[in-house]
């Protein structure tokens, strides 16, 4: 019966059923065969994923993302970047890796990271002499960022998936993502040998103040969101409606690019980008109570600890299983379905639920980069009208980065765990 | 071009609540929040007025994305079939979308007849002004099921 549930779900999954639909109807047709008295649990268990408070966080922070777009920040964040390293060997690569480090503190997500930054530096670095597979492939790979660095809309998923402490995720992001943007600025240095150097004037301390003043009320975005939730001011829901409020207030009155029209198109669009991501979450929650009425996360939590690779060694396997299954399934319902199923076995181990998280995230996040599925990837390619193999092939370099991150946050679990444990204990 | 008529006023329709619920649903929690700190005081059944919101959000959005073919999907499978077999592709997974959706707004009725009645601890209503939002989204996801089959058919014979 179990068999029939996985590969209904992967046969519909390929045959174009929508991926909250095909866990629906697998559900569906495995109640019909096993016990159609089970039907009435369908609409319980639907409503039950709809039915929490921690989650309305969710388009919160999708609308505080999509509001800063709107509020044309991109441009003074870039302008601030420019002013750290655009005078660089490779300067328009640091600046991209840079204002995509900063975006990520800001948006909580890559697709929008990718889009924004892309549409303003591709051009432009193309302009400097850099092939437009590099540039494309670093938007796309700096991308993985705005995952990783708090605040992160795949970690309050998993927070709320996996019951943990939103203020931790958020926390347990910081260094990895920092060590990415680091790691990819290393890279880049390294591969732009040979692209014209950026013909800026040296900044005067006047005009270094004034760009940096400008920059002020944006990058504090972090600082009010973050902060209110790590000094429990605030609950993650009300932080990112403080975020929300933050964004309207820096778009209507300092960019002054916010207008009344462009709010209501974010209030629109962002309630339709969470209720897409809210099925998924609705009704793989009926797929993984299906899952373990056929004890299914037991079972591979048995198989795992009877593999006996100790904690580390079956970090690094799950690691594996999330980077393979990162290219085919997208990081929402890709949550959704790996949290419940290596969660407990990893907490059997003594993995920290907060390490793991963050590990699945940064994991997926590279997922995002690759082919077939990857979101900003698929968005790279439609700003730079590119074909996704070739921008793959630029991103490909920069995503050793977080591989590399992702291996060493795995055998030092202090680089995940150190800042939560400090602020949060 | 009735169907397709319909189906343009009806999602307009649907977006403006979505926008105006989520207005709401952002404002009710900014205002907890200024109690709290403002005048040390909270908000009885705020936390459950903006969930009951959250639920409309989710489930009539969940019918406008079916509206406007969003769902997060693959479609690697069938972008390798001609267009007669990615019609075909497109209109099966519609009536599976379709069924799963009318066998929950059926299923919903008697659930909500059982234990729609009992009230919400916070702010007293009963419980079916909440659970409502599930066979209404179902029942929408149904009506957007068929206009978009009924789009892909009129292709058909345009052809």
């Amino acid at each position: 019966m179990i068999f029939l549930l996985l590969i209904g779900l992967l046969v519909l999954i390929a045959a174009g059923v929508p991926i909250a639909y095909s866990l629906g109807v697998s559900v569906l047709l495995y109640i019909l065969l096993d016990d159609p008295q089970l039907l009435s649990v369908l609409p319980l268990r639907l409503f039950a994923g709809f039915n929490s408070y921690a989650l309305i966080s969710l388009p919160l922070f999708i609308l505080m993302g999509q509001v800063m777009n709107s509020a044309q920040i991109t441009s003074r964040l870039i302008d601030f970047s420019m002013l750290l390293a655009g005078r660089l060997r490779g300067g328009l690569g640091l600046v991209n890796v840079l204002a995509s480090m900063l975006f990520g503190g800001i948006s909580g997500s890559s697709a929008s990271d990718t889009a924004s930054i892309g549409s303003v530096l591709i051009p432009e670095m193309e302009e400097r002499g850099y092939r437009k597979e590099f540039a494309a492939g670093i938007t796309v790979a700096s991308s993985t960022m705005g995952m990783i660095i708090p605040p992160s809309i795949p970690m309050v998923l998993y927070a709320v998936v996996a019951q943990e402490s939103v203020g931790k995720l958020f926390l347990g992001g910081v260094f990895p993502g920092i060590m990415v943007g680091l790691l990819q600025m290393a890279l880049v240095r390294l591969l732009a040998r040979g692209v014209t150097q950026s013909d800026q004037q040296p900044a005067t301390l006047r005009s270094a103040a004034a760009r940096t003043l400008r920059s002020v009320p944006v990058l504090l975005m972090p600082v009010v969101v973050v902060g209110s939730v790590v000094s429990g001011i605030a609950t993650a829901t009300e932080s990112a409606a403080l975020g929300v409020l933050y964004a309207g207030l820096t778009g209507f009155v300092i960019t002054r690019a916010l207008r009344v029209d462009s709010a209501w198109d974010c209030l629109r669009s962002a309630a339709l980008t969470s209720a897409k991501i809210m099925i998924v979450i609705a009704l793989s929650q009926a797929y993984i109570w299906v899952l373990a009425l056929e004890r299914v996360p037991e079972a591979i939590a048995g198989f795992v600890v009877d593999l006996g690779l100790g904690a580390t060694g079956t970090l690094i396997l799950v690691n594996l299983i999330v980077l393979a299954a990162g290219t085919v399934i997208d990081v929402s319902p890709a949550i959704l379905l790996l949290t419940p199923v290596f969660a407990p076995a990893l907490e059997g181990l003594g993995v920290s639920p907060i390490l793991f998280g963050v590990l699945l995230v940064s994991g997926l996040a590279v997922g995002a980069c690759t082919p077939p599925v990857g979101t900003c990837l698929n968005v790279g390619a439609a700003v730079a009208r590119l074909d996704i193999g070739r921008i793959f092939r630029g991103a490909a370099p920069f995503l050793a980065a977080n591989a590399i991150t992702l291996l060493l946050a795995t055998v030092f679990p202090q680089i995940v765990l150190w800042l939560p444990d400090r602020l949060m204990p | 071009m009735q169907t397709r008529n319909f189906e343009r006023r009806l999602t307009r329709g649907l977006e403006r609540v979505l926008a105006a619920g989520m207005l709401s649903m952002f404002l009710i929690i900014i205002v907890l929040v200024a109690m709290r700190y403002l005048f040390q005081s909270g908000l009885v059944g705020a936390n459950e007025t903006a969930t009951v919101v959250f639920i409309y959000l989710s489930s009539i959005g969940a019918a406008v994305a079916v509206g406007r073919d969003e769902h997060i999907g693959l479609d690697l499978v069938r972008r390798k079939l001609g267009p007669a077999g990615q019609r075909f592709a497109y209109v099966l997974a519609l009536l599976l979308v379709a069924a799963l959706n009318a066998v929950v707004a059926e299923r919903s009725l008697t659930w909500i007849a059982t234990t729609g009645h009992v009230p919400m601890p916070a702010t007293q209503v009963p419980r079916l002004v909440a659970q409502a939002a599930v066979p209404l989204g179902c029942v929408l996801a149904v009506i957007y099921c068929g206009t978009r089959i009924a789009a892909a058919w009129r292709e058909d014979s345009e052809e």
